[in-house]
């Protein structure tokens, strides 16, 4: 089939402004907007510039807006977006050339969170007990690949990049929740903040987002609960 | 070097997130719109009382006409069902696994008791 891909650009040494170009291409529609990328960089222009690296779902380098919503360009198959698709940066982050972005202000928003194992008791001699039942409550969040597909469809990170957005919450959420972990008061005090979880509107973009799957407003509604009863339970 | 991070209205707007995105807009603008509608409200109240001032009727005028009456009673009405069942999520966010069942819930709620209340403002308009 034949595809009309309309993509971002913007190169800083060279435009004032962004622009949009748009490239003819012969796809399958089974393939991924990434393979059309690929095309675009190697058929028409080598200058075209975005991340990737497996190209399979896990890295979660190539986060993009695809026809208005955020996706992994390497999930996104063309048969889901038809002949027109329009492949923009994700919102929020400064755009550093065409389809990269500055991810630090995410990962500063990451590493506030403590997103490491806390516990200041001597290691036993074999593993930390945990039960099958304390696994599984913080199963979903183990998910996040940090891909930002989640933050960067959020309006309150819009608005502010000091909002710790999903992803930060999803990870905190992941450890508060964890049987082994003592850091939960403190991740807790981080979330009670004022661009901690009460910045959170359920506008569920976040949940839509996510190429996981994660069932994230629902993370931050249980640490939500968690602030409002001072309770893991 | 590069674009400053600012993400415009139009740009936001843009954003395809299906019901529950529209739901957040709606609930933003109709949020807004009741704290004009009580603004105006009071203003009309103080100039009409304070001061006699036609200023006063003028605004009354405005708010009690039909369309205005449909805009407010959508606002109202919408933010107050679309607040509970955010409410309701907040509390129990088990739930929120069922967000798009609830999202259908809450119109199935809002269309008939607002299309019930279009009819009776419409009909007393065009009674006179």
């Amino acid at each position: 089939m034949q595809v009309t891909i309309k993509v971002f650009r913007y190169n800083p040494e060279k435009d004032k402004k962004p622009h949009y170009e748009t490239y003819q291409l012969e796809a399958d529609p089974t393939d991924r907007v990434l393979d059309l990328l690929e095309k675009v960089k190697g058929y028409k222009d080598g200058t075209l510039s975005f991340r990737r690296s497996c190209a399979h779902g896990v890295c979660g380098s190539d986060a993009m807006r695809i026809n208005g919503s955020n996706k992994l360009a390497c999930k996104a198959l063309v048969h889901d977006f038809g002949a027109k698709i329009t492949v923009e940066p994700i919102l929020g982050l400064r755009v550093i050339k065409d389809l990269i972005v500055d991810m630090e202000p995410f990962f500063d928003n990451f590493r506030k969170v403590l997103p490491y194992f806390i516990n200041d008791d001597p290691a036993p001699e074999k593993e930390r007990y945990q039960s099958q039942e304390d696994r599984e409550r913080f199963d979903d969040t183990t998910k996040c690949i940090l891909c930002a597909a989640c933050t960067t469809s959020c309006p309150s990170f819009w608005a502010s990049d000091e909002y710790l957005g999903p992803s930060a919450i999803v990870n905190a959420h992941r450890f508060i929740f964890d049987s082994r972990d003592q850091g939960a008061a403190q991740r807790l005090k981080i979330m009670n903040e004022i661009m901690g979880v009460s910045r959170c509107h359920t506008v569920f973009n976040c949940t839509l987002a996510c190429p996981r799957e994660i069932q994230i407003t629902k993370a931050i509604g249980e640490v939500k609960k968690a602030l409002m009863t001072g309770s893991l339970e | 070097m590069g674009l400053k991070r600012n993400v415009s209205l139009k740009d936001g707007l843009r954003y395809q997130g299906k019901g529950p995105m529209l739901t957040y807009i709606l609930h933003r603008i109709s949020g807004l719109s009741i704290v004009l509608f009580v603004a105006l409200h009071i203003l009309a109240a103080f100039l009409s009382q304070q001061y006699s001032s036609s200023a006063g009727t003028f605004i009354n005028d405005i708010y009690e006409s039909w369309i205005f009456q449909i805009y407010i009673i959508f606002c109202g009405l919408f933010h107050a069902i679309n607040g509970l069942r955010i409410v309701i999520l907040d509390l129990w966010p088990k739930l929120i696994e069922y967000q798009n069942e609830a999202i259908w819930i809450e119109w199935l709620v809002f269309l008939p008791i607002y299309g019930m209340a279009v009819f009776v403002i419409i009909r007393t308009a065009l009674a006179g």
